[in-house]
């Protein structure tokens, strides 16, 4: 595990920035909207970084690329719905 | 026994029976646990409608809790205290109660009122002016925490230009949602003056005095909205990221050959869900 991580060191540090990213400007904004943004595009990202690291290694499938979506749309999911119960959206 | 035992080797142990990958990862339990996710949400907000006593939002916030806890932030840091203001005080109802009348949530309204107008409406004739607002918050901690962790809100709250405070909790709706807002106007009839750091930790006490007019809510429904919805999330998370690492985990032991997504890329996502939801469902400040 810890080899292929390293051997794709470049991937995962890249996808960790992009997390981390997201998380600094959704923290430091108090604008809901704003935060609700950074989390669409954050998805959108995670999404494509999966499909395109699939792709260069030549391993892409339609059922990774729906198994992709299918997490994001799990995490949109879980937030909208949080925010809408509780009525801090 | 033994029954169950299986039942749970299949829905999170990679083996022959699920094909080599955890049942809860299958892309037909993630949809169905997606729309379960929906439903639920759907039924928790009918339920909230139908019968708020049973299911609703539960809240323990009051000014008196507001001011100790705002005057406390501001002894750790030195400043004078802040005086209780009715009408600040006042100031802060009429704007909560114009949020819920034009159903908005800004410092400013659509028809463009600003906080300043509600202050000067009340009869205090500012030299210096602030406002913080919180909506969602269950406890007045929660609600301090979270203006002091925002720079702006925190820049408020120990600002030595202000001398008065006033605060207004009020529970009403939203869009719809029944929320509890809190709004805490801050203000100086005078120019600030310079003064020492020790004179102003000595007013603390007498400015910690209740005030007469309090504003609270407390409401407590049998089951409360929020910690209700929170839990399932975190539990179908804490789920998910389990049965992926455990995936992970006995694969790269056995081998196995899959065409699958990177278990690490779900892990990292979801975690970043995790911690939002456990900052945003608390409440939101502006």
């Amino acid at each position: 595990m810890l080899k292929r991580i390293s051997e794709h060191s470049i991937y995962y540090a890249s996808l960790i920035a992009i997390l981390s990213l997201s998380f600094l400007l959704a923290y430091s904004s108090s604008d809901r909207s704003f935060q609700i943004g950074v989390i669409i595009v954050t998805t959108f990202f995670y999404v494509l970084w999966g499909i395109m690291h699939h792709l260069i290694n030549h391993d892409l499938h339609m059922k990774i690329v729906v198994e992709y979506i299918l997490i994001g749309v799990f995490g949109l999911t879980i937030i909208f719905f949080l925010l809408s119960v509780s009525g801090n959206y | 026994m033994k029954k169950m035992k299986d039942f749970l080797s299949h829905l999170f142990i990679p083996k022959e029976s699920n094909n080599h990958r955890a049942k809860v990862l299958h892309h037909t339990n993630l949809f169905l646990t997606i729309v379960f996710l929906l439903l639920a949400s759907f039924f928790i907000q009918r339920i909230k409608v139908s019968f708020p006593s049973v299911l609703g939002i539960k809240a323990d916030i009051s000014s008196e809790e507001l001011l100790f806890l705002t005057n406390k932030e501001r002894q750790n840091v030195g400043v004078n205290s802040l005086i209780f203001n009715e009408k600040l005080s006042e100031a802060a109802s009429k704007k909560a109660q114009d949020m819920f009348d034009y159903n908005y949530w800004a410092h400013n309204s659509p028809t463009g009122k600003t906080p300043w107008v509600f202050i000067k409406s009340s009869g205090y004739k500012y030299v210096y002016a602030g406002e913080n607002l919180a909506r969602g918050f269950t406890t007045p901690d929660d609600v301090i925490k979270a203006w002091m962790a925002s720079p702006d809100h925190r820049a408020n709250m120990l600002s030595s230009n202000y001398q008065d405070v006033g605060f207004a909790v009020k529970l009403g709706k939203l869009n719809g949602e029944e929320t509890v807002i809190v709004v805490e106007e801050f203000g100086n009839l005078n120019m600030p003056m310079a003064r020492s750091k020790v004179a102003e930790v000595a007013t603390a006490t007498d400015t910690n005095a209740l005030p007469e007019n309090v504003q609270a809510v407390h409401k407590q429904p049998l089951i409360n909205t929020s910690s209700l919805s929170s839990n399932i999330y975190y539990l179908f998370i804490i789920v998910l990221i389990t049965a992926l690492m455990l995936d992970m985990i006995i694969v790269e032991k056995k081998k196995v050959m899959r065409f699958v997504g990177h278990n690490i890329d779900h892990i990292l996502y979801l975690l970043l869900v995790l911690i939002l939801i456990s900052i945003w469902g608390k409440g939101v400040i502006i």
